[in-house]
């Protein structure tokens, strides 16, 4: 395939894109200090131009004023001139490997925080409170409007005396500009609500502002959204309305179209849409804004394959796509795609890891993909092979960790086995894949399985490895990613038994594994409050059963990030699961053909009882740690992980010394139950200096 | 006895072949006229066969010492033989009898290239056809030992009387098989033919520029504007009667056959066989009596034609069928191999002309592609606005905005196809790595109409011609350099019959040129090992074999040679429009050429073609790497220390493995 439709430039207002290639606004929340972008924020960036991406708009809800908090997201701030020596750093980083950028800029009203940093006051059109922040605002009156609307007009200057190449004026995600929009959030009666004109004032004022301070050859573009879903809000109809109105000014470049409101949970989880949804699932709204407009529009939005992008832009729906997630999983996607390397391509799979650790104002990160973003510190997206020894490296365990190990070490250039007890690789990843929605995740496994069977490692699928064997590969090096168990046995008087047959209760990872049947009348009992209880009641709900899921925690689900536990719930709450929280289980006990579980309240003390037919427990991973003693004494480092080079991103130093035997690295569950991303990250940074 | 019987067998042979030779001049002239300075040939033919022809005999250094033996002396003895036998002239009363003497030695030296002539038979390779060709040896011998004998009483070693007249009319009969084979045969066709033929074709020659190293095809320009001319070549008696007569010429060797790539393809293709075709319906017949290697899959004895009748039936069969035609790849192995200096590729391409042109009966995808050349103006049909494309980051000067340039970067086809752009990106960065002025035609360039032109489509070709060159009459330039060796070919060596005139270099010669003056500066080469493809049309359409070379070892690379290779190179399948027209063999010739690289050990091949590029790329399982030179240049570029300023744009940055920038 020849991906022409890809890869025609395209020109927006002045300037010419390369390819239809955007990684869209977002949150990178690494990018600052005190608001300004960092070292990590110019390579996050260069990397994607790097690896060819066409346009990158930075800077996701980047500020405009001192009184839309920047601190929570750590967003870029555009509301003082020491922004622009910063920008000139990402300018120049970005466009000496032929991309283009610009960033978005926002006043967000309503949609932030203000409980913190300058403590400000937020403002809104009509003072109406925003759920997803919780956060309440003032009216905002006339003196606000004219400094916001000069702060936009001040901080598009800073951005193109930065050498960006344009700005994206956010108008979605219910931002102060949309805000004004939407009749839901805007009972304003005088110039700034009402009509439809007045509605729209606001962001004409600072469209016109904007570009006069700017002129013609600068790009400013605006993101709206296709439809906000919500029955007082704005519809797709309302949509095409204001695009057209806007449109008509000819000082527009460009739109970018996302489908969905965001001020509650479950619109949001629509933005940034996970693996339970369709591909492309708004490119409808995105289609209907195309019609009414006159120039190129963007769209965002479960895009993630080069096909896929091609067939949405063969079709003419939209002038670039969006693949945001796709670059954050896999910088180099364009590059590969020209290389002919499609296959090699890491695909977002949807985990949605980046986004949700946004939400809990932490960086973003990839779940399958350890370098990205750590671009700043040397972890390298592609591995150089070694100019050392060529060593031989075996590898236990082929989980995320081990796969990665195994690919590292394979990519160095070194002799590697890999040994799976299980018929196929995957570890943990394989059986959260069983749960409905969530296959998805399986795709990590995948590109896994491809990468290996194109460096041609020595996989040993269906094979335990022991001392012994391990021992008579005579390796120098030996990783173990063994991973866990499920930790049954944590409370005797839960009733687990070795023994299925006497065994009380069975583990999340028996149900969605197969390896037990569903049973009818089920009582989940989840400690850990992640993916795995959620996908174990709603496989089993799927499957027939009645199921209450209930946790000590303060939610069932609670550690589950903002734009996943919407999709669980809508699932679960369909399948009538019962969810309660704050009970403890505190014993099982058989009682005829049925299990009574004793259930205690952590608040009062309270008993009460289930009577079932099976009880899950999902109490998280135990590590399997018996391997790793039996060799530790006899590798050369005793097993141990010198953690001053492993957080400088420097090669263990172990490697380096000459000596008899093998060195010994552990890494993932198997030295303490975390994520996929630690067991990857580790495998990373352990690995890349074989 | 025998002083009465040779003179009247000598004259009668001689005039026998005088006929004979008539005859076969007759055959000739059936085909259409061809001007040729005919004295001038002559009198350039003894050069031309005792430089360029034993140029490439003498690659066979046995073959050529046994050629030197068998035919000087049969010269040599056939001329004294008329003087001592014919006319009297070798008793001891004239010059002492020295050319009796003299003709002992020639038949002497001939008995003995003979003898290596019959060595060569006793257990011949495949590619030696049998028939006629294996009874040469015998008569070779017969005329040697027979004339060597009757001199010897002639000189006096034997008396006159020697033997009885039963003994002397033996010898007088062996010496007619001989004389008849030599002479007789010579012109009334037998293996001996290719003395007479080729000689003539030495001299006729229809590129006699080749033998001054010369870089013409000969495909010359058709004249579209005559209504009544035929397109093509229909039948044998349209060869122009030079090239049928080089036809004629062929020794039957193999040569042609042992390095053709569609034979050892398998596929319907030999072309040995196909000139032994050519000689069949320029006397008229069956191929039943070719006695060599058939084309694979096509038993021989089914086929037969005449001088007027077609070549290539529309239905059923006559001389040759069209996938055999279609089966050539262009690459110039059997011309560069042909010790008669025979052109097999040029009257291929006039056939499939007719083929084109008269019956628009272009095979597989390859009238898809001449659509998509005549609306597109290139091959893939690509939207001619996307030429450029590519190139969206890289603000590349365009001619039609800076006018003039020294140099013309000519992108060809391959500006369309994703692996060719970062060839082409390659060479951009090394152009301002070295600071070259240059500029492009960017969506004005067309195809360059090689692909036409070797599918037989004239037209075509001459209309992307002819739009190039008033494209490039617009401009000033000093020289054209082309990462592609089919535009580097056509535009060097077919345009100027249409009128356009250029100095044009393939990237790896102006590569190598900016390295010798200091313009470039390379990183140590830290790859493993490497092998170098030459492209035919790089190769032995153009000669260049050292540049691309040089630059390898500029850049710290020892090229480990295939086997086949500089002027030996296998092709990769690719050239003359194969991989379009597709005739199925058994086997592909890119996976042969792979394996060829494979056995060099290397872990990359260096190349300089897209062509070959793609061709080799899309070998399963290939042990190598697939890189062009100027990606390698480029990876390996840092900053010259010798340049006094920095160079434009971005500072030249050190080399690094990952081709991601240059990709982007």
């Amino acid at each position: 395939m020849a991906f022409e439709a890809l890869f025609e430039p395209i020109q927006i207002g002045k300037l010419t894109i390369r390819n239809r290639v955007v990684s869209t606004a977002h949150a990178e929340v690494h990018a600052t200090d005190g608001g300004m972008t960092t070292d990590r924020y110019v390579k996050y960036y260069e990397e994607k131009a790097k690896g060819g991406c066409g346009l990158a708009i930075c800077g996701g809800s980047s500020v405009v004023s001192i009184d839309s908090p920047q601190g929570w997201w750590s967003s870029v701030n555009l509301s003082t001139d020491r922004i622009i020596p910063h920008f000139q750093n990402l300018a120049d980083a970005v466009h000496k490997h032929g991309g283009k950028i610009m960033i978005q800029i926002t006043h967000m009203g309503r949609r932030s925080r203000w409980d913190g940093y300058d403590w400000s006051t937020l403002v809104s059109p009509s003072g109406i409170r925003e759920p997803v922040h919780r956060s309440t605002c003032k009216t905002i009156e006339e003196e606000d409007i004219w400094r916001i609307i000069g702060d936009f007009a001040q901080a598009a200057r800073r951005a193109k005396e930065g050498g960006l190449d344009g700005v994206e004026l956010s108008a979605v995600h219910q931002h102060l500009i949309d805000q004004f929009w939407s009749p839901r959030v805007n009972k304003r009666e005088d110039q700034w609500g009402g009509s439809f004109e007045n509605r729209m004032r606001f962001g004409m004022e600072v469209l016109k502002a904007v570009r006069a301070e700017v002129g013609d050859d600068f790009v400013v573009g605006m993101r709206i959204c296709g439809d906000e879903f919500h029955p007082d809000g704005l519809s797709h109809e309302d949509m095409k309305q204001i695009a057209a109105y806007y449109d008509a000014t000819g000082q527009v470049d460009f739109f970018g179209v996302i489908g969905s409101g965001c001020d509650t949970h479950n619109t949001l989880a629509n933005v940034i849409p996970n693996m339970s949804y369709p591909p492309e699932p708004f490119l409808h709204l995105a289609a209907g804004i195309k019609e009414v407009v006159s120039v190129p529009v963007i769209h965002a939005q479960n895009i993630k394959d080069p096909n896929q992008a091609q067939r949405i832009l063969e079709g003419g729906y939209v002038d670039l796509v969006g693949m945001t997630r796709a670059h954050i999983a896999d910088p180099h996607l364009i590059a590969k795609i020209k290389m002919g390397q499609i296959d090699q391509i890491k695909q977002c799979v949807g985990a949605n890891y980046c986004i949700d650790r946004q939400y809990q104002g932490l960086d973003v990160l990839c779940i399958q993909n350890a370098a990205t973003s750590r671009e700043y510190m040397g972890l390298p997206h592609i591995i150089e092979k070694t100019e050392g020894p060529k060593r031989k490296v075996v590898v236990v365990g082929g989980g995320p960790g081990g796969m990665e190990a195994a690919r590292v070490a394979a990519e160095r250039g070194h002799e590697v086995t890999l040994f799976e007890a299980a018929e196929a690789l995957g570890g943990q990843i394989t059986i959260a894949a069983q749960a409905p929605q969530r296959d998805q995740i399986a795709g990590i496994t995948r590109w896994y399985q491809l990468e290996l069977a194109r460096l041609k490692i020595d996989l040993r699928l269906g094979t335990r490895a022991d001392e012994a064997t391990l021992l008579d590969l005579r390796p120098d090096i030996v990783v173990l990613a063994t991973g866990g168990h499920p930790f049954l046995e944590q409370d005797p008087q839960w009733g687990y038994s070795e023994n299925p047959e006497e065994s009380l209760v069975v583990s999340s990872w028996d149900i969605l594994s197969g390896k037990v049947a569903p049973g009818k009348n089920v009582l989940i009992y989840d400690t850990i409050c992640e993916f795995s209880g959620l996908s174990a009641a709603d496989y089993l709900a799927d499957k027939g059963a009645k199921v209450e899921i209930v946790t000590d925690d303060i939610k069932p689900g609670a550690a589950v990030g903002g734009t996943t536990f919407p999709t669980y719930y809508r699932s679960l709450y369909e399948k009538e699961v019962i969810m309660t929280s704050d009970l403890l289980l505190h014993k099982v006990y058989r009682e005829g053909d049925g299990l009574v579980a004793v259930l205690e309240n952590e608040y009062t003390g309270s008993l009460e009882e289930r009577v079932v037919d099976q009880v899950v427990v999902e109490n998280g991973v135990r590590p399997d740690e018996a391997l790793y003693y039996a060799l530790k004494e006899q590798s050369r480092n005793k097993g141990q992980v010198d953690l001053e080079a492993l957080y400088a991103i420097q090669p263990q130093p172990c490697l380096s010394e000459a000596g008899d035997g093998f060195l010994l690295f552990r890494l993932g569950d198997c030295t303490a139950p975390r994520n996929t991303h630690a067991a990857i990250y580790d495998a990373l940074r352990i690995c890349k200096d074989f | 006895m025998l002083e009465t019987l040779l003179p009247i067998l000598i004259f009668a042979a001689l005039g026998l072949a005088v006929i004979g030779a008539w005859r076969r001049i007759r055959l000739w002239r059936q085909g259409r006229p061809a001007e040729v300075d005919l004295l001038r040939g002559l009198v350039a033919m003894p050069r031309r066969y005792l430089v360029d022809l034993h140029h490439v005999v003498g690659r066979d250094k046995v073959m050529s010492n046994t050629h030197v033996a068998t035919a000087g002396g049969f010269v040599a003895a056939a001329v004294l033989m008329i003087l001592v036998h014919g006319l009297g002239l070798g008793s001891p009363e004239v010059l002492g009898g020295l050319l009796g003497w003299l003709l002992l030695a020639a038949s002497a030296v001939m008995f003995v290239g003979s003898l290596l002539v019959a060595k060569r038979r006793l257990n011949p390779p495949a590619r030696l056809s049998r028939g006629p060709w294996m009874r040469l040896p015998k008569s070779l011998m017969a005329f040697s030992l027979s004339v060597f004998l009757i001199t010897l009483t002639t000189v006096g070693v034997l008396p006159q009387d020697a033997g009885s007249w039963v003994l002397a009319l033996i010898l007088a009969a062996v010496l007619v098989w001989g004389l008849g084979e030599m002479v007789f045969g010579m012109t009334w066709g037998g293996p001996m033919k290719h003395a007479f033929a080729g000689a003539l074709h030495l001299a006729f020659h229809r590129r006699a520029e080749r033998f001054g190293g010369g870089r013409s095809t000969g495909l010359k320009a058709l004249d579209l504007d005559d209504p009544d001319a035929k397109l093509g070549v229909e039948t044998p008696s349209d060869f122009t009667w030079n090239q049928l007569l080089g036809f004629d010429a062929c020794v039957q060797c193999g040569r042609c056959e042992a390095v053709c790539p569609a034979f050892a393809a398998g596929q319907p293709l030999n072309p040995k066989k196909l000139i032994q075709d050519m000689v069949v319906g320029l006397a008229g017949g069956s191929d039943a009596g070719y006695a060599g290697s058939p084309y694979p899959g096509k038993p021989v004895g089914e086929h037969f034609g005449s001088p007027h009748g077609p070549i290539v039936a529309r239905e059923g069969k006559a001389l040759v069928d069209d996938e055999t035609l279609w089966s050539c790849t262009t690459c110039r192995a059997c011309v560069e191999e042909c010790p008669m200096m025979i052109e097999h590729v040029d009257a291929i391409v006039d056939m499939r002309r007719f083929l084109t042109l008269e019956h628009g009966n272009t095979p597989n995808k390859g009238a898809e592609v001449l659509d998509n050349l005549i609306a597109t103006d290139n091959p893939g049909g690509f939207d001619p606005g996307s030429r450029l494309h590519w190139a969206a980051d890289l603000n590349l000067p365009l001619m039609a905005d800076v006018k003039q340039a020294d140099v013309l970067l000519w992108l060809g086809d391959g500006a369309f196809d994703m692996r060719n752009q970062r060839t082409l990106r390659s060479l951009v960065k090394i152009l301002r790595a070295a600071e070259v002025d240059f500029a492009v035609l960017g969506v004005e360039e067309r195809d360059s109409g090689d692909v036409a032109r070797r599918l037989g489509d004239e037209a075509t070709f001459q209309s992307l011609a002819r739009r190039n060159i008033a494209t490039l009459a617009k401009y000033r330039f000093q020289r054209i350099v082309t990462c592609d060796p089919h535009s580097f070919h056509v535009l060097g060596n077919e345009y100027g019959e249409l009128g356009g005139q250029y100095e044009v270099l393939h990237h790896s010669t102006f590569i190598a040129e900016l390295y010798d003056a200091g313009r470039l500066a390379f990183a140590p080469w830290k790859g493993g090992s490497v092998t170098y493809h030459d492209p035919c049309y790089l190769g032995r359409y153009n000669g260049e074999y050292e540049a691309p070379r040089n630059v390898l070892k500029a850049l710290g690379i020892e090229v480990k040679e295939m086997e086949r290779s500089g002027f030996r190179s296998r092709c990769c399948g690719g050239g003359g429009g194969a991989p379009i027209t597709d005739i199925p063999g058994e086997r592909r010739i890119p996976d042969m050429r792979m394996n060829d690289v494979r056995e060099t050990g290397a872990e990359l091949v260096a190349v300089g073609c897209p062509q070959c590029t793609a061709m080799l790329e899309g070998v399963v399982d290939a042990s190598a790497e697939v890189r062009d030179i100027a990606e390698l240049v480029a990876d390996a570029l840092v900053a010259n220390t010798q340049m006094e300023k920095p160079a434009a744009g971005a500072p030249p940055r050190s080399a690094d493995k990952t081709t991601a920038e240059e990709v982007s």
